[in-house]
C-alpha cells in the first residue's frame, strides 16, 4: 500500500512513529495524517489557504485587520484624551439628579444607589431560585461591576465614602438575594412580586415624597443618565411583552371588531417613526385630555416607547403563532381545554418560544431607542455628554471618546442581552427537534 | 348536521353563556369603549383648540413658508409656500431613503456573505462588524460619524479621490452629470428608456429561448449590449440634432479665497453622516438576514450543484440565492421600512428631512395639521415598502407541482 501509493509528505523517520506502533509487511496503511493537515499549519490551510481566492482574501482581510488594531489601539491608547470620561463620571449615571437646583441642599445621589442595590438583591434572587448558569453569570457579572466603581481613583470630595461603601454594597446585596431565594424556596411568581414592588419602590425613591426629610420631590425633568434609558428600557420590555401578546391574539382572533382594532393599532404605530410619535406625545397627547389632567412628560414618553414597542412585538409573536402547527390547538381543544387554557399553556409557551430571538432582538431595538427622548427635552446619558461638551467647549475636541465610550456602554448591555438570549435558546432546545 | 348544529350552539344554555352572545358582546362593549375614547380625545383637542385659540385647519398650506431648507434636492425658495416646502422636504427623506437602502443592500449582502465565508478571517471580520454595528444606537452612530465629518480639513484643503471627489468638512462634493437644455435632454433620457427597454426585451426573448431549447445565448450580456448599444446610437443622434451634447459631467471646482465648492453636487455633512450612519447600521441587520436566508437553503442544494459541476461563485447565484431569496425578502422590506423610519433621526445632525422641517414648521403653524401631514407621509412610504414587498412576495410563492 505505501509503496503503491507514496505519500506526498512522509514523515521523517524516528519522530513521526513515535506514537503509532511500528508498521510491518506491507506497511499497514496506518500512515499518520500529512504534517500540513492537522495542528496549527492544517488549521491554516483548511481555513484560511484552500484557494488562491481565498488566499487573496486572507491577506487583504489581514490587512485590514491589522491596520484597524494599528490605528485603533494607537488612538485608544496614545491619541485620545479620555479626561472628559472621568470629569463627567458618575454623572453619566444619574444626569443631574443630583445637582443644587435638582436636589436643594442635600445629597441626593442615594437614592438612586439604593433603588440599583434594590435591582441587585432581585438578581440575586433569581439566581437563588433557578440555579441557572445564566442567571448567576448575570448576577455576579452585575454586582462586581457595580463594586469596581467603588474604586475609581477619584478624590475623595469628588467621590465621597458614602458613595463608595453603597457601590461595593451590591456584592453583599447579590448574596443576600440569593440566599433569601435559596433558604425560604422562593418561587417564580414571588420573584415577579417582588420585582414589581422592587420596582414601585425605586421609582419612589427617585421621585422621593414630599414632607419626608431625605426625600424631597425630583422632578422627572431633573431624571437623567444611563438611570433614565435603563428605567425606560426596563418599563418597556416588562410592559411590552403582554401588551404585545394581547395584540398579537386580538389580531389572530375571529372576531372581526377585535381584530380591526388590533391591525390599526399596530400598523399605525409601526407606520410612523418613533420621534414622531414622541414629538406628538409632546404637543398633542395635552391637548386630548382636560386641562386639570396633569401628566408628565416623561410618563408620556414611556407610553409611547412602551406602545411603539409592543406594535412591533405583536407582530414577532403573531409570527410564532403562525408559524405554530394547527395540529397543537387542535389536539388541545379536541381533550378538552377551554380556548383559554389553550392559548395559555398550548400555543403561547410555543409560539413564543420559537420567536426568542426575535423577541429579544425587540427588547434590545428598545433599549436602543431609548437615546430618542433627547427629543422631549430630558438629558439621559448620549444628550447628557453631548450638552455637556457643548456648554464646555475646552472638551468639544474630545467628543469622539464621548461617542466611543457611549457605544461601549451600549454594546455592552445589548450584546449581553443577544448573549442570554442565545444561551436560552439552546436551554429550551429551539431547533434541535 | 341540523341535529349536530342544533347540540353545539347549545340551544338550552341561558342566553348570556351562549358563545356567540359572548363574542359579539365582548366585540360591541370593546368598539363602544374604544369610540368613546376616541370621542373623547377628540372633543378635548377640539375644545382646547378652540378655548385657547391655537390655530388649526390646513390654510396655512397656501402661505409662504419664509424659512430656508438647509438642503434640498427640488428647486426651493424662502418665498415658496408651506405645501411646498412639505413636498420639498419629502423628496428629501425619499432620496435619502432610495439611496440608503440601494448602498445598504450591497453592503449587507457582502457582509452577510462573507459571514458565511469559508475563509475564517473573513467570517470573523463579518461578525465583528455585525456585531458592533447593530448592537450601538443608531443616534450615537450618526454623531459619531457627524462629527467626523466636522474635524476634516476645510474645502481649501479638502481630500481629493481621483481628482473629481473632494471630501472636506462640508461634506461630499462630486461630479454629477447635468442637463444642457431641457430638450434635448428630455429627448436623450425618454430614448434611454426605450433602449432600456428593448434591452429587457431581448433578455426576456432570450431566457425564454434558452428554458425552450437549452442553447444558452448569454442573456444578460446581449441585452445590455443591445440597450448600451441603442443609449450611445440615440445619444450621438440628439448630439447632432441639437447641436451640443444632451448632458454634460459637472465637476466640483474649489473657488476663491475662502474655499467654495462650485458646481458638481456637494452632499453636506449632515446628509453624508446620515447616509453613512443609515447604511451601515442597516447593512449590519441585512447581514443577518441574508445569512439567515442563504443558511435555511438546505444543503443538499448546494452539494447537488457542487457535484454537477458548478462552481462555489455559481452556486451561490444559480442555486443559493434564488431560493434563499424567498425567506430573505420579507424581513428585508421590513428593514428598508426601518432605513426610511430611522432617516428621522437626521434632526439631530442637522439634515433637513421630513420630520425635522415639520418640527420647525410647527412653531409657526398649527401643530395638529402637521403631525397629520407627518403621519400621513410616513404611512404612505410604509405602505409603498409593503406594496413593493407583498407583490414580490407573490410572484416568488412556491409553486406547487
Amino acid at each position: 500500500m505505501a509503496a503503491a501509493y507514496p505519500h506526498p509528505n512522509p514523515p521523517p523517520e524516528g519522530e513521526g512513529t513515535v506514537g503509532r506502533p511500528p508498521t510491518q509487511g506491507d506497511g499497514g496503511s496506518a500512515l499518520p495524517p500529512p504534517r500540513t493537515e492537522v495542528g496549527a499549519i492544517g488549521w491554516l490551510r483548511a481555513n484560511l489557504f484552500n484557494s488562491g481566492f481565498n488566499t487573496v482574501l486572507t491577506v487583504i482581510s489581514l490587512a485590514i485587520t491589522v491596520a484597524a488594531l494599528w490605528f485603533g489601539l494607537k488612538w485608544v491608547f496614545i491619541g485620545a484624551d479620555w479626561t472628559v470620561i472621568g470629569v463627567l463620571g458618575g454623572q453619566l449615571v444619574i444626569g443631574q439628579y443630583n445637582v443644587e437646583s435638582s436636589c436643594a441642599g442635600q445629597n441626593c445621589f442615594w437614592r438612586p444607589q439604593v433603588a440599583l442595590l434594590l435591582f441587585t438583591v432581585l438578581l440575586g434572587m433569581a439566581w437563588g431560585m433557578s440555579g441557572n448558569a445564566v442567571a448567576r453569570r448575570l448576577g455576579i457579572g452585575a454586582a462586581v461591576i457595580m463594586a469596581l466603581f467603588a474604586f475609581l481613583p477619584y478624590s475623595f470630595e469628588r467621590m465621597g465614602m458614602d458613595v463608595r461603601l453603597l457601590l461595593a454594597a451590591n456584592i453583599p446585596a447579590l448574596l443576600l438575594g440569593w440566599a433569601i431565594a435559596r433558604y425560604t424556596g422562593m418561587s417564580g411568581r414571588a420573584i415577579v412580586i417582588y420585582g414589581v414592588a422592587g420596582f414601585l419602590v425605586s421609582l419612589l425613591l427617585m421621585r422621593g415624597l414630599p414632607g419626608i426629610p431625605g426625600l424631597q420631590p425630583v422632578s422627572t425633568l431633573h431624571w437623567g443618565g444611563l438611570t433614565l434609558n435603563l428605567l425606560l428600557a426596563v418599563v418597556g420590555i416588562s410592559l411590552s411583552l403582554p401588551i404585545g401578546i394581547a395584540l398579537a391574539l386580538g389580531r389572530r382572533s375571529n372576531l372581526p371588531v377585535i381584530k380591526l382594532l388590533c391591525v390599526i393599532f399596530i400598523e399605525a404605530f409601526r407606520g410612523v417613526p418613533l420621534i414622531t410619535l414622541l414629538f406628538m406625545s409632546q404637543v398633542l397627547v395635552p391637548l386630548a385630555f382636560p386641562e386639570d389632567f396633569e401628566t408628565n412628560s416623561l410618563f408620556r414618553a414611556a407610553v409611547v416607547i412602551t406602545l411603539f414597542s409592543s406594535a412591533y412585538m405583536a407582530e414577532n409573536i403573531r409570527g410564532g403563532l403562525q408559524a405554530l402547527h394547527p395540529g397543537q390547538v387542535e389536539a388541545a381543544r379536541a381533550l378538552g381545554l377551554p380556548v383559554w387554557q389553550t392559548t395559555l399553556f398550548i400555543s403561547l409557551p410555543q409560539a413564543i418560544r420559537n420567536v426568542i430571538p426575535a423577541i429579544v432582538g425587540q427588547f434590545i431595538a428598545l433599549f436602543k431607542d431609548t437615546t430618542l427622548v433627547y427629543i422631549i427635552g430630558v438629558l439621559d446619558i448620549l444628550e447628557y455628554g453631548r450638552a455637556f461638551i457643548q456648554g464646555n467647549t475646552e472638551y468639544l475636541a474630545d467628543i469622539h471618546e464621548l461617542f466611543i465610550f457611549l457605544a461601549v456602554v451600549f454594546w455592552v448591555f445589548c450584546y449581553t442581552m443577544s448573549y442570554v438570549s442565545q444561551k436560552v435558546e439552546e436551554h429550551l432546545g429551539v431547533g434541535r427537534r | 348536521m341540523a341535529q349536530l348544529r342544533g347540540m353545539l350552539t347549545y340551544q338550552d344554555v341561558e342566553v348570556w353563556r351562549h358563545t356567540k352572545v359572548i363574542q359579539w358582546t365582548l366585540q360591541i362593549v370593546s368598539s363602544i369603549l374604544v369610540v368613546a375614547l376616541v370621542a373623547w380625545f377628540f372633543t378635548n383637542i377640539v375644545n382646547a383648540v378652540q378655548d385657547r385659540e391655537i390655530p388649526h385647519g390646513f390654510g396655512f398650506l397656501d402661505r409662504a413658508y419664509q424659512t430656508p431648507i438647509g438642503h434640498h434636492f427640488l428647486p426651493y425658495e424662502s418665498s415658496d409656500s408651506y405645501g411646498y416646502a412639505v413636498v420639498v422636504a419629502t423628496v428629501n427623506t425619499i432620496v435619502v431613503s432610495v439611496v440608503g437602502v440601494i448602498l445598504a443592500t450591497a453592503l449587507g449582502i457582502f457582509i452577510g456573505v462573507a459571514r458565511l465565508s469559508s475563509n475564517w478571517l473573513v467570517a470573523k471580520l463579518a461578525m465583528v462588524y455585525i456585531e458592533f454595528f447593530r448592537n450601538v444606537p443608531l443616534l450615537i452612530q450618526l454623531f459619531f460619524w457627524f462629527y467626523i465629518i466636522l474635524t476634516l480639513p476645510p474645502v481649501r484643503e479638502s481630500y481629493v479621490i481621483g481628482g473629481g471627489l473632494y471630501i472636506h468638512n462640508g461634506g461630499l462634493s462630486m461630479p454629477f452629470p447635468q442637463a444642457a437644455g431641457l430638450g434635448p435632454s428630455l429627448a436623450w433620457a425618454l430614448l434611454a428608456a426605450g433602449s432600456l427597454i428593448a434591452g429587457w426585451g431581448v433578455y426576456q426573448f432570450l431566457t425564454a429561448r434558452e428554458t425552450r431549447t437549452g442553447q444558452s445565448s448569454y442573456p444578460v450580456l446581449a441585452g445590455l449590449s443591445v440597450a448600451i448599444l441603442l443609449g450611445a446610437v440615440a445619444w450621438i443622434v440628439v448630439s447632432l440634432a441639437a447641436g451640443d451634447s444632451p448632458y454634460y459631467i459637472s465637476s466640483p471646482e474649489p473657488q476663491g479665497r475662502f474655499g467654495r465648492i462650485v458646481d458638481g453636487f456637494t452632499a453636506p455633512a449632515g446628509l453624508v453622516g446620515l447616509l453613512v450612519g443609515l447604511v451601515t447600521y442597516t447593512a449590519s441587520f441585512i447581514a443577518e438576514i441574508v445569512r439567515a436566508g442563504i443558511q435555511s437553503v438546505s444543503r443538499g442544494q448546494i452539494e447537488a450543484s457542487r457535484a454537477l459541476g458548478l462552481s462555489g461563485m455559481e452556486t451561490l447565484r444559480q442555486v443559493t440565492f434564488p431560493q434563499a431569496l424567498r425567506v430573505i425578502i420579507p424581513p428585508l422590506i421590513s428593514q428598508y421600512l426601518n432605513l426610511t423610519k430611522n432617516s428621522s433621526l437626521a434632526g439631530a445632525i442637522g439634515y433637513s428631512d421630513l420630520t425635522n422641517v415639520a418640527k420647525t414648521m410647527t412653531q409657526l403653524a398649527p401643530a395638529v395639521s402637521i403631525y397629520m401631514l407627518l403621519m400621513a407621509a410616513y404611512l404612505a412610504m410604509s405602505l409603498t415598502y409593503s406594496l413593493i414587498g407583498n407583490l414580490y412576495n407573490q410572484r416568488m410563492r412556491y409553486i406547487g407541482r
